[in-house]
Order: structure tokens, then C-alpha cells, then sequence
């Protein structure tokens, strides 16, 4: 029983880091912006695809897919934000909103209509199990495990220390301040963007091969489950976003557990719909910051 | 008063240019010498390798026969509809086909949710629903003398199905401890409701139940469970796209070689083999059609679709191409193309088909058998074939 439910929550943490490492891009970018990102996942999805042309058509090796498929979708993510995220700066809210879901149908359109509709074979990636505890998993989990530990310490350190992290926090709490002291503002967000993007990438490369199959569509699934993520964990906070994640990725694994796998999808907006009603700032946020 | 008059000219205007242009529009679509024949299937989404079969397996089969001089000299004409494999865009893709291709013929859709939303269109236009692939009791239980006229189906259904599966895993595998994971749809939620059916004759027991919903990657939850409580096999009413996942993850826990896979969900493919081929050892399945059928027209369908397409054709290629035909079929034994006469001829045709004579009975269903198959050192082996007439019931 007890190692059911240890098990359970292992499997969470593993569900939780995937989501950690797509959504604190997505929370970034509204940080810079005050715009949710709803083409995230398409990032997502094509990191994903790059990775999968690289193997099944280049016949390169696993580890070069990976860079393959960020690297692919960092020139996207740089195309998009020149034309469409920079012009969005002090832009109202529903441009934002209007903007990323175009860019989401037009992503993702482009894919299924390059590389067709169906379902692709993802055949990359360490799938062997190994155990652990007493129970086994694909060696992948792990690796994915350890980039989630090592991309939010790296995070941390750079909003903290780093030039562009400093002027990140800056944007977030005030553009016309920024403006003043001579801070680029859309090339902050231009960046800001393109590193969401290739961690968004970086997360659907690695989760490729347990996942196994790869489609034009995948990624509107990945939005929908970081949207109540970022709001937990309170707009534009990176920590919070961590600590989101994996409540939700343990919550759904043991939702999926216990009550049944058709409820998981509801854990998420379940949960998003109580964080509104008492701390509509999110759990981790001391106080609304926008 | 120049504006007024302006306005009233545009209007008259825009009035003469609608009924101009109309007349040559209805009058060329009447005069046109073509069967017009519509394929409502799921062409994008999770279920888009589903449609993609499906019009190529119809594609094949107009085209024979468009080769061959067309039924009774007139050539079929096909049109294509995306029902994204959602009732919604079902709906809109039949309407579609109905009010601006105006074809008289539709033969559609794959997943049981969306051609239960299509049959009241069908009926309403009086326009010939042929169902191809989709396996929900439902939609023959409500056609013919159950209500829609205008619905046959040519596929065999999840009645039987489950039947053939529960009987098979108990008699000759010896299973009594099962586990549900379906897809939560119309097909997957029935089939198991008529496995629970049958399940107690057997003195089978459901020790856990889950449905996932399309598009879901992350089984391992589930699979836990499943090795905890003991169950013998999971009986899976999945979608292809979602076989693969399912076996590789029951790899990683460990349950692969230990938990059988029964059911249905496309574990024949080679592709879908090749991705866990310890889980998928022994599984179970039971299909309306498979390549590795026994009989010559079956075979011949096989080479052909191969040769043409460069890849081995599925189940949904194979009901889709013999539909084509059914219908053909039908237009030739009616002798005209009309609607209504090609419905009485479907009634009473007994039509040959790869898999054996096809009649219907009075609720529009064929009498198709199911084939049984079980994996067998990574190849599928056929079990057998077998039909039963359906206990409708009562009104």
C-alpha cells in the first residue's frame, strides 16, 4: 500500500517536471509580457517533431536530436518573436490572446499539413527500465528528472545574477521604469521568449520517447495543462511554477490511481477553479503583483 | 433619393445575380452523369490515421471501378468531408456534402460518437448513410425497423465483438480476473458494457475499471494498479495510435509477457508489434478484417492496395473499399442510381464480400463475422471466424 502510493508520487514527480519545464517558460514570457502564451505547447510539439525528423529522416543518433529539435525550434521561436511577440509589448491584452491562438492554428497547420495528420513513431531514447525502490522505470523518467532539477536551478541562478535575468524581473514589475533607464524592452522580450520557447522544446524532445507518439496537435494538450500550473503558481513566478507542477503531477497521478484515469484532465482546472476562489495570486505569491 | 435608389438597385441587383446564377448551378448539377458518393472520416486529430486508410480504401475501389466503366456506364464521383473524428465537425462535414456537393451517398464515419450525431442529418435529408467502421450497437439498434431508414451498416458490431473476445480469453486462455482500460467514447465505453454483458457467463470478474481519454500518453498510473490487483489481462477497447504507448509503458513496469492485452486496438500491425513486442505476445483481438485473411479476393485487395499505396492496408482500408463495392453493388442489382431504389435493393441484396455473403437483416445491420486473432511470436494467427445474430431488444 504504502509503496503503491511512494510509487504514485514518483510517477507525479516525473509528470510534474515535464509540465515544470514547459510552463516556466510560458510563466516567463507573461512576465515580460502580461500575455499567456497559448501557442506554448506548440513549441512543445515542435521540438518534438524536430527531434523525430532528425532521427527518422537525418538517421542521426538520439543525443543529436535532442539539439536538433531545440535548435529548430529556437529559429521558430526567433521568426515569431521579431514579427509578432516584440510588437505586443504595452499592446492590450486580447492582441496577446488573439495573436499566440493564431499562431498556435497556423504551427500547428503547418505541421500536419508538411509531415500529414497522422501519428508518428518516436523511436529514440533510453525506454529500458531499470528499478528502483522496488519498482521499475524507463531510464528516460530519470534523465527527464535531473534536466528539470538542473534547467530550474539554472533559472534561478540567471533571474537572480545574470544581466538579462535582471532585466527580465525588471520588465516584469514595470516597462515604463525600464524604458527610462535605457533597457531594451522588446529585445528582453524577444529573448525572454526564445528561452521559453527552446525549454518548451527541450521538455517535448525529452518526453518523446516514453510518450512514443508524436502528431500535429500534441501541443494543445500541453497548454491546457500548464494553464492552471502558471496561475497556481502565480504569473511570472519561477519557483512557484516548480512547486505547481509537481503538486499537480502528483495530484493527477493519484487521481488516476485511485478514482480513475478518465478524471486526471479534471485535477488540473479542479484545482485552478479553488486557487482562484482563495489566492487568485497564485499559492506561492505573497501578493498579486499585476 | 439617389441613395435609396441605389440601394434598391443593389438589391434587385444581387437578387437576379443569386437565380442566375443558380439555374446553370442546379441544372448542371442534375444534368452531371455521375454517382455522386460523399466519405465522412477523420482526415486530422488523434483518429486521422483512421481516415486516411478510409479514403484511400475507397479511393481504390471507385477507382476500379471507374476503370471498369462506372456502375450500369455511369462513373461514382467521390467527395471527401473532415469530421476531425468529433460529432460537432461530423455534423458539419455531412451537411456539407448534402447541401453544396449534393451527393446522394455518404458512407461515414469511423468513431461510433460521430455517426450516431450523423444519422438524424442522413434521415432528415433522406440521403443513403452507408456505416463502413463504426461498432456501437446503437447505431443499428435505432435503424431499419428500430427508426432511421436511411442507415445501413456494413461492419460488424461490438456485441459480437465483445461476445467473441470474453468467450475466447475465458475458454481457451483460461483468464477470470480482467481489468478495464478503454477509450472513453461511444465504442469504447459499449464494448465494455456488452463484455460485462457476457462477462458472468463465463465466470469472468472486473477487478478494476478506467477509461482514458484520446490523445492521453501517461498509462503508468493505471498499469500499477493493474499489477497490484492481479488481473490475468486488461481488456483494452482502444484506438490504434494509442496500442504503441500502452505496450511500451507496460514494458517499463514490468507486466509485459505477464498482463495480456484483449480486445481490439489494431495489435496485428507490424508497426504496433514492433514497438513492445513482449507486451503484445499472446494479446488478443478480435477485427472485422485483417491482410492476413484467408480468401483470394481478400488477398487480391491486399496486393492491390499495397502495390498502389507502397504500405500494407488496415482494417478501416479494408471496410471502406468493400463498402464502395457493397454500394456499387446495390446501384447495379437496383438499376438506377436512385436513392430510394438503392436503399430496397440494400435490404434484400446478398452481396459477396472477402469475408463471405453479406445480407442485412431488418434493423439495416449486415451479418459479418468477427475474426479472432491472437499474437504469436510477433505475428498475428487467425482463431476463427465467428458471426451471431444479434438479440435486439424489444421496443
Amino acid at each position: 500500500m504504502l509503496s503503491t502510493v511512494l510509487e504514485q508520487v514518483v510517477n507525479g514527480i516525473v509528470t510534474g517536471s515535464v509540465y515544470a519545464i514547459v510552463a516556466v517558460g510560458m510563466t516567463m514570457i507573461f512576465g515580460v509580457l502580461r500575455a499567456i502564451n497559448f501557442a506554448h505547447g506548440e513549441y512543445y510539439m515542435l521540438g518534438t517533431f524536430g527531434a523525430w525528423f532528425a532521427i527518422d529522416y537525418l538517421g542521426l543518433s538520439y543525443e543529436a536530436s535532442i539539439v536538433v529539435g531545440v535548435l529548430a525550434t529556437i529559429v521558430v521561436a526567433y521568426v515569431v518573436g521579431q514579427l509578432v511577440m516584440r510588437r505586443m509589448v504595452g499592446a492590450p491584452a486580447e492582441s496577446g490572446v488573439l495573436a499566440t491562438l493564431g499562431i498556435a492554428l497556423i504551427l500547428q497547420n503547418t505541421v500536419i499539413f508538411v509531415f500529414g495528420g497522422g501519428y508518428k513513431f518516436f523511436s529514440g531514447g533510453y525506454i529500458e527500465p531499470i528499478s528502483i525502490f522496488g519498482f521499475s522505470l524507463a531510464q528516460q523518467r530519470i534523465l527527464i528528472l535531473v534536466v528539470c532539477l538542473v534547467v530550474f536551478v539554472g533559472l534561478e541562478l540567471m533571474v537572480t545574477y545574470s544581466r538579462l535575468g535582471m532585466a527580465m524581473r525588471a520588465v516584469s514589475q514595470n516597462v515604463e521604469c525600464c524604458e527610462v533607464v535605457g533597457i531594451d524592452v522588446p529585445q528582453v522580450v524577444l529573448r525572454t521568449f526564445i528561452l521559453g520557447a527552446a525549454l518548451a522544446a527541450l521538455s517535448g524532445v525529452l518526453t518523446a520517447p516514453v510518450n512514443v507518439s508524436v502528431y500535429g496537435g500534441m501541443g494543445e494538450l500541453i497548454t491546457f495543462k500548464t494553464l492552471p500550473i502558471i496561475i497556481m503558481g502565480g504569473l511570472g513566478n519561477v519557483r512557484g511554477t516548480f512547486f505547481a507542477a509537481m503538486i499537480l503531477g502528483i495530484a493527477e497521478s493519484l487521481v488516476a490511481t485511485y478514482v480513475g484515469l478518465q478524471f486526471r484532465d479534471t485535477v488540473g482546472f479542479a484545482t485552478l477553479i479553488l486557487v482562484l476562489m482563495w489566492r487568485p495570486h497564485g499559492l506561492f505569491s505573497t501578493q498579486a503583483r499585476f | 433619393m439617389t441613395h435609396q435608389f441605389n440601394r434598391r438597385m443593389l438589391c434587385i441587383s444581387t437578387a437576379i445575380l443569386a437565380i442566375t446564377g443558380s439555374v446553370p448551378f442546379t441544372a448542371t448539377a442534375q444534368a452531371a452523369d455521375t454517382i455522386k458518393l460523399g466519405i465522412v472520416a477523420p482526415m486530422s486529430g488523434p483518429n486521422a490515421r483512421y481516415g486516411g486508410f478510409s479514403l484511400r480504401g475507397a479511393e481504390l475501389a471507385v477507382k476500379d471501378i471507374n476503370d471498369a466503366g462506372g456502375v450500369n456506364g455511369t462513373k461514382i464521383q467521390l467527395f471527401n468531408a473532415d469530421s476531425q473524428g468529433t460529432p460537432v465537425e461530423g455534423v458539419s462535414a455531412t451537411r456539407r456534402l448534402i447541401d453544396q456537393e449534393g451527393v446522394d451517398f455518404i458512407i461515414g464515419d469511423v468513431s461510433s460518437s460521430v455517426t450516431l450525431a450523423m444519422q438524424p442529418v442522413a434521415e432528415d435529408a433522406e440521403v443513403l448513410l452507408l456505416n463502413a467502421a463504426s461498432s456501437n450497437p446503437k447505431i443499428t439498434y435505432q435503424a431499419g425497423v428500430g427508426g432511421f431508414k436511411w442507415t445501413y451498416r456494413n461492419y460488424p458490431t461490438d456485441e459480437n465483438r465483445a461476445l467473441v473476445v470474453a468467450k475466447y480469453a475465458a475458454e481457451q486462455r483460461g483468464f477470470t480476473k480482467f481489468a478495464v482500460l478503454s477509450v472513453d467514447s461511444d465504442y469504447g465505453r459499449s464494448a465494455i458494457t456488452f463484455t460485462k454483458k457476457y462477462l458472468p457467463e463465463f465466470k469472468g470478474q472486473i477487478l478494476s475499471e478506467d477509461y482514458y481519454k484520446e490523445g492521453e500518453v501517461d498509462f503508468r498510473s493505471v498499469l500499477a494498479k493493474i499489477r497490484d490487483n492481479g488481473a490475468q489481462a486488461i481488456i483494452y477497447y482502444g484506438l490504434a495510435d494509442t496500442t504503441p504507448i500502452l505496450a511500451r509503458q507496460m514494458v517499463e513496469l514490468g507486466i509485459a509477457g505477464k498482463v495480456t492485452l484483449i480486445g481490439n486496438g489494431e495489435f496485428n500491425t507490424e508497426k504496433t508489434i514492433k514497438s513492445a513486442p513482449t507486451a503484445l505476445e499472446g494479446a488478443v483481438e478480435a477485427a472485422a478484417w485483417l491482410p492476413q485473411f484467408d480468401s483470394p479476393a481478400s488477398k487480391a485487395f491486399v496486393e492491390k492496395f499495397t502495390t498502389t499505396y507502397k504500405e500494407a492496408p488496415n482494417n478501416h482500408a479494408y471496410v471502406h473499399w468493400d463498402t464502395v463495392n457493397l454500394l456499387a453493388a446495390a446501384i447495379k442489382q437496383a438499376g438506377s442510381a436512385d436513392k430510394s431504389k438503392v436503399r430496397d435493393a440494400l435490404s434484400k441484396i446478398k452481396y459477396k464480400s472477402p469475408v463471405g455473403d453479406v445480407t442485412f437483416d431488418d434493423h439495416n445491420q449486415a451479418r459479418l463475422p468477427m475474426i479472432l486473432l491472437q499474437i504469436e511470436k510477433g505475428v498475428p494467427s487467425i482463431k476463427g471466424a465467428y458471426s451471431a445474430d444479434i438479440q435486439y431488444p424489444a421496443k
